[in-house]
């Protein structure tokens, strides 16, 4: 009972991380139909930040300044993707414009860290364990569980209920009619662009002592994200929210009872989704771009 | 050998007839005579429409010839690498199919690729060592994989497609990397020389290679032909004009489905002759990057032509293989430059992914051969 | 004898707008039948839903007797109904020949074969090519069709649908935008059209309906205002007021060509609307 209270701890740690990741490449898909293929390698960017300034020992300090330069270092990429892709109005040269990048951001981080596979350690401070039922678990842990619910709540407020957030989500269900307004949607698409890559950015800091940093990451964190917003819904903010605890979930599980299946099972809940639900399980209000 | 060439002839016929009309396409009202210049090759051209189609036969002749004759005169090294070349443009012929030729963008073919690949090495270990065997199997199985995972993507067009493909091709990936039946992400060695009408091991690269030429050939031809059959025609119209298609009483999700899994064959050989050749095969030879080259060949060779995209896959692996040798072993580094430069240097090729734009660049860039 | 076509109570509704409000309409095999009615009367989304295009919300629609209602729109299209689209609907990027061939090889059963060339299916070839000669396009078979003009590429959407061996053929405002000229060969091309096939047309041209129509039907407001010969429709009290609140047939026509473009704006926006809801608007 308690290993599996450890595993479905383990499994909330991984939604919230994945709720960060998946949420700028649902709400860029959402908005502007471009499929950021580049999502992957900006986590990597946040990974190999913290490989460079967390080192072993840091303390809270240290950790902070890692996530805010990722932030940054986020927020600049997704820009300067949200600036390429804008050259061009056909999907899939958007979506090939961001592999290349992808691409090349990936291979410059291995020229500048090889090819190790670099672990992270959690700031000292919360480096420790406590004891949840019997069991010890990594204190570093639980707040990216926290983490998650304050930027679940804190995405909840800002694009439900704040005036940016409606033109975010009708900018989702009809772009031209957005436009049609005089909202200048433009700048809101970089900004969601960039904020979401920032989010990307941070998830990989955070996502560090657990995962850890190494080439091939980036595919992996792609893949799990996309699948996230295919089980959620594209360009649903709830949906990445959904799709992110049920793919955190599939993933501890799977990984504590069948090792060997654990990817196996990810595509296998999004077949069973698509099946059902194929347009997710909280699909945006309307469907157009689904 | 004889069939390729005429099917080769046949397209090229075919692309003169649709470079008469290219440069009125795009959306705009035609005007009822075409522009003069365009004019000139045109009537050049029906003038004496023997000499382009035999100068483009005999341009294939030697194609054929020169890479039958290359184990002849060069050492086994690059001969092992256009083998691989041969077995990846086999992959990328059934991603043209899928991308040029229906308008489905997929970035999953690598992992029919990889199971056609991993069939074929089980097979040789375990089963046979005849090369047609396990290249049928390899087939049969990539068939199989496509018919099993495909139903989730073909329900979906566009950009939510390669969304899935690659959703789905990162998926068999990481089983293959973490499955210990198949050497988890050591990969599977061990793998036997092939044999041929079981006769000896085939040890020199020169052999190797000719068998693999000789089935890519073949998978060329019978790609040409769904191309250019009823079948090829139902594909580009829903390509074209899906909601016409349904109203003139088609299923285009079930014609969807079938060049999914015909792909998926392909896919499936092409890994089975990968796998014979290197007689070893691991989850990195079918991860993302493998499948993201498929694309981009055939992108750069031009969506719905089938050779196009052979010469882009051979290109884009020697940049992978042999030009990152030389600088320092950092060809992801060009190659997603190249993607980037692709996209703004060729603008209106890409578009013709979905339409047919890249092949209107060919025939601008036909034309502007033959005018000077 | 069983009519080809009959509507019963056929309702369709957004939300709380009812477009289509129990439309009963029986037309037998061989007639010729117009659709008509001023700006908003629903005819657009009548079209489309006995097309198929729209999923009706009540009522029946039934093909030869057989209810087709629940249908989708390829099956109805495989058991003879058939439609063509406001702005021509082709296939832009493949050939004139191609175009027809793709009707013609469903109705042959050879669509998904790719044993031979398509060449090689002579019988299919042939009959694609007749197709072409009789709608007068047989000098541009090897033309891809977006070099045709407009006017050409109503009349190879003709030649198209009646390759698909239909026997109801269902128009959506054919010859919206084409010149004096181009209707008076489209007028001629459908006054050539086979004895046996049945006619379902929507349109404005009131000249064109009246000289091609062996019966008109008026829509108002959703429903069914008056149904019958052209010349009693024509003279009609409550058609006239329907129209135009006023009692002048001269009236009838001047107002009907003015009210063209607004109603063409209106109708755009009813179907981006009827493509979403069929699932048609995937990402391009």
């Amino acid at each position: 009972m308690a290993t599996h209270l450890v595993s479905v701890l383990n499994g909330l740690a991984m939604g919230s991380l994945l709720f960060a990741i998946a949420l700028g490449l649902s709400l860029v898909f959402g908005m502007m139909d471009v499929l950021n293929l580049a999502h992957g390698a900006v986590y990597l960017v946040g990974a190999y930040v913290a490989v460079a300034l967390v080192t072993d020992g840091a303390g809270v300090a240290a950790f902070v300044l890692a996530v805010l330069a990722a932030a940054v270092a986020g927020a600049l990429l997704g820009g300067l993707l949200a600036a390429l892709t804008r050259a061009t109005t056909h999907h899939l040269d958007q979506a090939l414009l961001t592999l290349g990048v992808g691409l090349v951001v990936a291979e410059v981080l291995t020229l500048a860290f090889g090819t190790d596979v670099h672990s992270i350690s959690a700031p000292a401070p919360v480096g420790g364990g406590v004891t949840v039922l019997g069991e010890t678990y990594p204190v570093y842990r639980l707040l990216v569980i926290g983490f998650g619910v304050v930027l679940a709540v804190a995405v909840y407020v800002l694009v439900e209920r704040s005036p940016l957030g409606s033109v975010i989500r009708a900018t989702v269900a009809d772009r031209a009619m957005v436009a049609a307004l005089g909202v200048n949607t433009g700048r809101v698409l970089v900004g969601v662009f960039a904020a979401g890559a920032a989010l990307a950015a941070v998830g990989g800091v955070l996502a560090g002592p657990i995962l850890g940093a190494q080439p091939g990451l980036d595919e992996k964190v792609l893949l799990l994200a996309l699948v996230v917003v295919v089980i959620g819904g594209l360009g649903s903010v709830r949906g990445a929210l959904l799709g992110a605890v049920v793919i955190g979930q599939v993933q501890a599980l799977g990984t504590a009872l069948l090792p060997e299946y654990a990817s196996f099972l990810v595509f296998a809940a999004m077949a069973l989704v698509l099946l059902v639900r194929p347009a997710g399980l909280l699909p945006a209000r309307t469907g157009v771009h689904a | 050998m004889r069939a390729e060439t005429e099917k080769e002839k046949e397209q090229e016929k075919e692309q003169e007839q649709e470079k008469d009309t290219v440069t009125v396409h795009g959306g705009t009202p035609a005007p009822p005579d075409p522009a003069p210049v365009v004019e000139a090759p045109d009537s050049a051209a029906t003038a004496g429409a023997d000499r382009p189609h035999r100068r483009r036969a005999a341009v294939v002749v030697a194609v054929v010839a020169l890479l039958t004759a290359a184990p002849l005169v060069l050492s086994p090294y690059p001969v092992s690498a256009m083998t691989r070349m041969l077995a990846f443009a086999v992959l990328v012929i059934g991603v043209d199919l899928l991308t040029g030729v229906t308008g489905l963008p997929s970035l999953g073919q690598a992992a029919y690729f990889g199971v056609g690949a991993y069939t074929a090495v089980l097979v040789g270990v375990h089963i046979t060592p005849d090369a047609m065997v396990q290249a049928l199997a390899g087939l049969v199985m990539g068939l199989v994989a496509a018919a099993v995972t495909g139903w989730v993507a073909v329900r979906a067009r566009g950009i939510v497609f390669l969304m899935l493909t690659l959703a789905i091709g990162e998926s068999v990936h990481q089983v293959a990397d973490t499955w210990s039946a198949v050497g988890g992400s050591n990969g599977l060695a061990g793998m036997p020389p092939v044999t041929l009408f079981g006769g000896p091991a085939l040890l020199a690269a020169g052999f190797v290679y000719w068998w693999v030429l000789v089935v890519a050939a073949l998978v060329f031809a019978a790609v040409a032909l769904v191309v250019r059959s009823p079948y090829g025609r139902t594909l580009r119209g829903i390509r074209d004009n899906e909601a016409r298609m349904r109203a003139l009483g088609y299923r285009p999700a079930l014609a969807r489905y079938g060049v999914f899994c015909l792909a998926g064959a392909v896919a499936g050989v092409g890994g089975a002759l990968w796998a014979q050749q290197a007689r070893f095969f691991s989850p990195g030879d079918m991860g993302f990057e493998v499948a993201a080259l498929a694309l981009l060949s055939v992108v750069i060779g031009g969506a719905g032509s089938l050779w196009g995209p052979c010469l882009g896959a051979a290109l884009v692996l020697f940049v992978r293989d042999n030009l990152s040798a030389s600088i320092g072993g950092h060809g992801p580094l060009v190659l997603g430059a190249v993607f980037v430069a692709v996209v703004f240097l060729m603008p209106r090729g890409l578009a013709g992914l979905t339409g047919g734009r890249l092949r209107e660049l060919a025939g601008a860039r036909r034309r502007k051969e033959n005018s000077s | 004898m069983t009519p080809l076509l009959e509507l019963r109570g056929l309702t369709r509704s957004y939300g709380s707008l009812t477009a289509v409000d129990g439309v009963d309409l029986t037309i037998p095999r061989g007639e010729r039948h117009a659709l008509i009615g001023p700006n908003g009367a629903g005819k657009s989304t009548l079209f489309a839903t006995v097309a198929g295009t729209l999923r009706a919300s009540g009522g029946s629609v039934l093909l030869s007797g057989q209810d087709i209602t629940s249908l989708p729109e390829a099956d109805r299209a495989r058991r003879g109904m058939v439609r063509t689209y406001q702005h021509s609907s082709l296939f832009l990027d493949c050939s004139v020949l191609d175009n027809v061939a793709l009707a013609v090889q469903r109705v042959h059963r050879v669509a998904h074969r790719f044993d031979r060339a398509a060449r090689r299916f002579r019988h299919t070839e042939a009959e694609a090519r007749r197709h072409l000669d009789s709608a007068g396009l047989s000098g541009r078979t090897g033309d891809k069709v977006s070099a045709l003009s407009h006017g050409e590429r109503r009349q190879l959407e003709v030649a198209m649908v009646l390759a698909t061996e239909p026997s109801l053929v269902m128009f959506d405002e054919p010859t919206a935008g084409m010149s004096a000229a181009e209707t008076e060969r489209f007028v001629a091309l459908m006054e050539r059209l086979p004895e046996d096939l049945t006619v379902l047309i929507v349109e404005h041209d009131l000249d064109v309906v009246f000289r091609l129509a062996d019966r008109v039907t008026v829509l108002h407001l959703g429903r069914v205002l008056a149904s019958g010969p052209p010349a009693a429709i024509r003279t009609d009290e409550a058609v006239q007021r329907a129209y135009l609140g006023s009692a002048r047939t001269e009236d009838l026509f001047a107002e009907a060509e003015a009210g063209i473009e607004a109603e063409a704006e209106a109708e755009a926006g009813t179907e981006a609307e009827a493509g979403t809801e069929a699932g048609t608007g995937g990402p391009r």
